[in-house]
């Protein structure tokens, strides 16, 4: 590979964008040409300048009245709900009701569930019972606290520093949680032993505009949530199951 | 919505360069959103958010010709100094921070969004030629440009790759 291609594809390849054979080939080609692996470099070094910009946060005033119009909204549409449950119990007698419970599948109660917690963790600013980037801290405060250990690792060498960890609930059970970091975006790890079997299935990939990963290793189910894009939080995900 | 909230603000605020108008802008696009309610797919919410708030935006200048001249820049920023550094350092980041902001304002709107979408929110390319409805290869383009532009700007590039 030349330096033209590699300057071609240099933005492509540091956005995880290339195809894994490209990406390979710019890599063998960063591994002899000084001056490329310079214009790296210097992108790179720009992307953490941009990234260290901190966001313009919604004012609270903003907040309100966004919150104010969506109940609206909301009692609105269960108003709507029931007039519709309403009607399908009349027509259909008890029948009917047991038909519209049922359209909402388990994998997506748990999924809404993990997305939720990982929503409440960051709005109610109770992402962490323990605060901690060290894993022999963070691992030690579970003990008494759950009935299995769950397997801290931290990813800060590859960026993905460990902040914290804390107790959580999922389909009624405790679990822990641990808490990841990727620049402003926080990364929610809920681990649990894999024999509890109603947390271990999933087909729920993506849940409004949060994506969840979900393995099983040595025993115990992982779920990651995060609003990390899909590349990273896969290179996360890849690399905690290795730890 | 809420939860993406900050982000859907934050966006707005670089489409509009102004506070004032970014709060009206996500307001606006949040009412849009909730009457759109029935269309949402749960999948791409954010992305979606982002797309709502680009359209009220380019509806609203397109209403109001010569807008870009007409806009002050805002001076009121949101501020928030890193606590956990020294004085010097943080001085030294706050005065970083204002360059690549105002290196960031000074970029065409186009260039300026695509960087935004992708190193702040990290949208895939697929997901910001959704929201800014353009192909692929145009979001590579001037995102390449975009950044080639900031690099200058900010004199990140080393002097000799200048000259050439």
């Amino acid at each position: 590979m030349s330096c033209e291609h590699v300057e071609r594809d240099l933005d492509t390849y540091l956005d995880n964008e290339l195809d894994a054979a490209t990406a390979m080939d710019v890599r063998g080609h960063l591994n002899e040409c000084a001056a490329c692996r310079r214009r790296v470099a210097e992108r790179e070094a720009l992307s953490r300048l941009v990234r260290a910009v901190p966001y313009y946060s919604a004012p609270d005033r903003l907040r309100a009245r966004v919150l104010a119009q969506t109940t609206r909204a909301r009692s609105a549409r269960r108003l709507l709900t029931w007039a519709a449950a309403a009607v399908l119990i009349v027509s259909l007698g008890g029948g009917g009701m047991i038909l519209w419970r049922s359209t909402g599948t388990h994998d997506d109660a748990i999924a809404v569930e993990l997305v939720d917690n990982h929503v409440r963790s960051l709005m109610a600013n109770h992402l962490f019972d323990v605060e901690s980037t060290d894993r022999h801290t963070v691992k030690p405060w579970f003990l008494g606290k759950l009935d299995f250990s769950p397997p801290v690792a931290d990813l800060a060498s590859i960026g993905f520093p460990l902040v914290g960890g804390r107790l959580d609930y999922v389909g009624g059970r405790p679990v822990a949680a641990l808490v990841y970091q990727r620049q402003r975006h926080t990364i929610n790890v809920f681990v649990s032993p894999a024999s509890n079997d109603a947390l271990t299935q999933a087909n729920v990939q993506s849940l409004r505009g949060f994506r969840i990963h979900h393995w099983v290793h040595d025993s115990m189910s992982f779920w990651a949530v995060s609003d990390l894009n899909e590349a990273e939080l896969t290179e996360f995900c890849e690399a905690l199951e290795a730890s | 919505m809420l939860p993406h909230l900050d982000a859907a603000f934050n966006y707005a605020f670089w489409l509009t360069r102004n506070s004032a108008d970014a709060e009206d802008l996500v307001q606006d696009a949040c009412v849009r959103a909730m009457r759109f309610l029935s269309s949402l797919r749960d999948d791409d919410a954010r992305a979606w958010l982002f797309a709502i708030v680009r359209n009220t935006w380019y509806s609203r200048v397109s209403r109001r010709a010569n807008l870009a001249e007409a806009t002050p820049l805002d001076s009121a920023r949101d501020e928030r100094p890193d606590v956990a550094l020294d004085p010097e350092e943080r001085l030294l980041q706050q005065h970083t921070v204002a360059l690549v902001r105002a290196a960031l304002e000074q970029l065409p709107a186009d260039f300026r969004e695509v960087i935004v979408l992708r190193e702040f929110e990290g949208l895939s390319y697929k997901e910001i030629a959704a929201v800014v409805r353009v192909p692929i290869g145009t979001v590579m383009s001037r995102l390449a440009r975009g950044r080639e532009r900031l690099m200058a700007v900010l004199k990140l590039t080393a002097p000799m790759e200048i000259r050439r």
